[in-house]
């Protein structure tokens, strides 16, 4: 007896997004990253067009952090003390993008500066052929006077600028408008609130083949499942048609994983924890692995074994469709 | 403990308190009002006294800046005296709105065919009994009920106070006396003997409508059906809170509820001394009083605690209270009088609601109706004369202009409709009384919204966009603004704005009574667009715009000739379950009919609410016709890009 799998016919689809230009499209990148354009849920392959793999991205900063954790400084080691040799180490270690977050304040503890942030940005452009994706400090009005002159410095690269947030976004997207360029859009875990934003952004103008959204996440333990069940949602109403939810979707768990005390606190905890160096790892490819079945787009990740991991698993999940 | 004494100005008036004693209480002992919106918790800051000499203790400095707090300002529902005090009390806000139950309530018209043998329980009549003898010696109170029983009245109950009349009246009246009895159900018992007396009587009602706001009450002539006159006050219970939940809280502390109780009858004195100035009929010929409210307001009405009515699971003590007499109830009515309140659904559907329906034809209608009732909290019911399903969402006082900025109640000098420019974004407004303006009432909110939200002033989730190039925008003391008035324009000398604050209180507000209608639809798979008639009552429809409310995603994108204002339906189908023992039933079933959704144990609501607060909603095709103004504009300011 044959066993018939039942398929469900979607009407909708995810957007297809591009990430970088090539000298052809007027950029300097040697690679882009198109992401998207799913016409079904996470590996379902036997059911619907999956045209794109979940891409990987490694978070650097614009200087070496002062709160990161020790088992991420010593991996990155000498890379970290610029940003353009933490960028090349990055795409040595497989990444599919560089996602550079801005610091708040310099290392001598000076405010951050328009000219600095176009030097680093030229750096990295310079050190590494694949595509960019630039976040602000995250303080509304700093991360609009830094991204306006990024946005600038990056013109014709389409890079992805981060990061519009409901109460801030205008300044942004402006920018992005004026040169060509990309936004994430990011809102606090809510299906409603991501369709929001999306609205508000594309209402500017800009075309939504331009934006990306991150519902925002999560680590394993610290309401993944919540995140989780948004992003399902989002998918589903991608699918199901509706059209402001079909934007690909970006998430950080790099970022919440490190910030727990499982991956953070190395001493003092039950012995039953187990290996520090090896649970934190775990805990970020955990993060990351979950969110690739929730539909995630693109994950941003921290350590570059992580990385290899969740590579593996993606390559595993793509296999049994072949 | 010491005491210490406390000097009010500018009333000049002293009073000896005890060290802990908040300056409300001391302020209330010495006869003086200070307003409290919010119940005194301490949130809403207008209750702030100046301190002129001697120390308090501030247990909470909310809403008080550095310089107000440099300058003796203290909230009064939050400090303490522990030491002698002078302290100043500002003029309060004085309560004026023009009180519209007053005009509407004259044009109401006897609904029915009234023939009081048949619908009323007031019935009078004259007896004719047999005079004692020698030989027919049955006591007074026998003979009495003999001939009532005749008229079919058996058994009929009798008071101490009327019993210690009869004797002489039966005298007085030549054994013909003329009684006054209670007969819910006519013609049979039991009945109730409210009165005696030799001369005949002309009986009288009253319906009376306990809103959280105002307390309307209409003087009915029980022979005739007519109303002889309405009059309506603010209820004297605002000063202790502005909405039900901060009335409960009120309620709660010390002897909040006996307060509480004691201000309503004061302002049910106050509206029955006006029907009497009115109509010559004084409050105790009034022998049956029919009373609607929301369930808090009932609960405070009979003293009943109303704490539970806020704890889940929202339990009030009473949904059908029992018939009380009046002299049980502390009222000035008639004291044999039978007062009747209405049945109530739940916690937050009240008798308003169960009378509003009868009122409004819902529940004998085929066609698909939503009925919305929007107060302080808005009560929406959806249904027809098969089934009835209703929800309440609180969608807090902006629309009635607290909450805001510059909010203020539909009175003189309110702004109650502006328009804005699409290019310039200057706006020209109306002002009720057509003088200069002192602030903004919930049709201007609601005005102002809509079109701050069609010529883009303001984005789709409600921030205003500093980016734009006019003055009338920018980044007041508290955040965004739009400037609706200059000062030099105004009365208050001050510019009248909009904040954003001000914006996302109205959106919430406006998404919490949206997101009701559309879980109550969903929740049995109705499409709103289907709906075939929507009736809005309450003080709050009568001065609305159709558009703007659409506009802002308030009311369901419907052809506007589906929307009826019925005005204040509460107290209309109040007045009908006085006239009638058969629409009283009715009212009865239709509380116990209608199907109540408690929303904050529902899971979608929350949902539904978040995607309602967005303008005019997240899912814009659920507005088709906000969708084509304002895409038009959009694409013309697109082209002169």
């Amino acid at each position: 007896m044959t066993v018939e799998i039942p398929k469900e016919k979607w009407s909708g689809q995810v957007r297809e997004v591009t990430i970088g230009a090539t000298a052809e499209d007027g950029g300097t990148r040697t690679q882009t990253l198109t992401i998207g354009g799913e016409t079904t849920l996470p590996f379902l392959h036997f059911e619907g067009n999956i045209p794109h793999r979940p891409a990987l991205a490694i978070e650097i900063r614009d200087r070496k952090p002062d709160d990161w954790s020790p088992i991420l400084m010593e991996t990155w080691g000498e890379a970290m003390e610029s940003p353009a040799a933490w960028a090349k180490a990055a795409e040595e270690a497989g990444a599919d993008l560089i996602y550079l977050v801005l610091s708040l304040t310099t290392a001598d503890g000076e405010e951050n500066t328009p000219e600095n942030v176009r030097r680093v940005v030229r750096e990295v452009l310079d050190a590494t052929g694949l595509p960019l994706a630039v976040a602000g400090p995250g303080q509304a009005d700093i991360d609009n006077e830094l991204i306006v002159p990024v946005a600038e410095e990056a013109e014709g690269e389409r890079i992805l600028l981060g990061i519009c947030e409901e109460g801030n976004y205008r300044t942004i997207v402006a920018a992005a408008l004026a040169n060509n360029h990309l936004v994430q859009s990011k809102t606090p875990m809510d299906v409603n609130l991501s369709k929001q934003l999306v609205i508000l952004i594309s209402d500017m103008g800009i075309p939504l083949e331009r934006i990306v959204m991150d519902p925002t996440t999560g680590a394993l333990g610290y309401g993944i499942e919540y995140g989780y069940s948004v992003m399902e949602r989002l998918r589903l109403a991608a699918l199901q048609g509706d059209s402001m939810t079909q934007q690909p979707m970006l998430v950080n768990p790099g970022a919440e994983a490190w910030k727990v005390k499982e991956s953070k606190v190395g001493e003092g905890v039950p012995e039953s924890w187990g290996d520090w160096q090896n649970r934190a790892l775990e805990w970020e490819a955990l993060t990351a692995s979950s969110l690739v079945q929730s539909g995630a787009d693109i994950l941003i990740l921290r350590h570059p074994e992580t990385l290899k991991r969740v590579k593996a698993m993606i390559d595993a999940l793509l296999a049994t469709a072949a | 403990m010491a005491t210490h004494k406390v000097k009010l100005l500018p009333e000049e008036k002293s009073v000896e308190v005890p060290t802990g004693t908040l300056i409300t209480e001391a302020a209330i002992s010495a006869g003086l009002e200070i307003t409290q919106p919010c119940g005194g918790q301490g949130r809403c800051g207008r209750c702030a006294v100046k301190v002129e000499e001697g120390v308090v203790r501030k247990r909470s400095t909310i809403r008080l800046n550095a310089d107000d707090l440099e300058s003796g300002w203290a909230l009064a529902c939050q400090s303490l005296i522990e030491g002698d005090a002078v302290i100043s009390i500002p003029e309060q806000e004085r309560i004026e709105r023009r009180l519209v139950t007053e005009q509407t309530a004259r044009a109401i018209e006897l609904p029915f065919d009234y023939i009081p043998a048949e619908t009323q329980s007031i019935q009078t009549r004259q007896l004719s009994l047999n005079p004692p003898t020698l030989d027919d010696s049955q006591d007074d109170l026998a003979r009495l009920q003999g001939a009532l029983q005749e008229l079919g009245y058996h058994p009929v109950e009798i008071s101490l106070l009327l019993l210690q009349r009869i004797g002489p009246v039966l005298r007085e009246s030549d054994w013909k006396p003329h009684v006054l009895l209670d007969a819910p159900t006519p013609g049979s018992g039991p009945a109730r003997l409210i009165e005696i007396g030799a001369s005949p009587f002309h009986p009288h009602g009253v319906a009376l409508d306990i809103g959280t706001t105002t307390v309307t009450a209409y003087l009915v002539d029980l022979i005739s059906g007519k109303v002889k006159a309405s009059a309506a006050e603010y209820n004297g219970q605002i000063a202790r809170g502005e909405d039900v939940i901060s009335r409960i809280i009120y309620a709660g502390k010390g002897n909040g509820l006996s307060e509480l109780g004691t201000l309503v009858r004061e302002t049910i004195q106050i509206v029955l001394e006006k029907l009497q100035r009115r109509t010559g009929v004084p409050p105790d010929e009034i022998f049956k009083v029919t009373v609607a409210g929301n369930t808090t307001m009932i609960h405070l009405f009979l003293r009943l605690p109303p704490e539970t009515i806020r704890l889940t699971p929202y339990i009030p003590a009473v949904n059908h209270p029992p018939r009380f007499l009046a002299s049980d109830l502390d009222l000035p009515f008639h004291p044999l009088a039978s007062v009747d309140c209405l049945p109530g659904i739940a916690s937050y559907v009240g008798a308003d609601i169960s009378a509003g329906v009868l009122a409004s034809g819902l529940s004998e209608n085929d066609a698909l109706t939503l009925f919305i009732d929007v107060g302080t909290n808005g009560e929406i019911v959806l249904g027809n004369r098969d089934w009835m399903l209703t929800c309440a969402c609180s969608a807090g006082p902006a629309f009635e202009g607290a909450g805001v900025v510059d909010g203020m109640r539909a009175t003189q000098g309110a702004i109650e409709e502006v328009w804005v420019h699409s290019d310039t974004f200057e706006p020209t407004y109306r002002v009720i009384g057509g003088e200069k303006p002192r602030g903004i009432c919930g049709s201007g909110l609601i005005s102002l919204l809509s079109e701050l939200f069609v010529t883009g002033v303001i984005d789709r989730a409600g921030s205003v966009k500093l980016d734009l190039d006019t003055s009338r925008v920018r980044q007041g003391d508290h955040g965004p603004e739009y400037v609706v008035a200059w000062a030099d324009e105004s009365d208050t000398k001050r510019d009248i704005v909009l904040t954003k604050v001000d914006v996302d209180n109205l959106m919430r507000a406006k998404a919490a009574i949206y997101a009701g209608f559309s879980v109550l639809a969903d929740s049995i798979g109705v499409d709103l667009a289907d709906v075939q008639q929507v009736l809005v009552g309450g003080a709050f429809g009568k001065y609305i715009n159709i558009e703007n409310a659409i506009n802002i995603g308030l009311l369901p994108d419907l052809p506007w000739d589906r929307f009826h204002f019925l005005g204040n339906t509460a107290a209309l189908g109040t007045y009908m379950g006085l006239l009638s023992n058969e629409l009283r039933m009715q009212i009865r079933d239709i509380a116990n009919r209608m199907t109540y959704m408690e929303l904050s144990a529902d899971n979608s609501f929350y949902d539904a609410f978040t995607a309602a607060l967005f303008l005019p909603h997240t899912n814009i095709a659920h507005f088709p016709s906000v969708a084509k103004i304002w895409g038009d504009e959009v694409d013309n300011k697109k082209e002169e890009k």
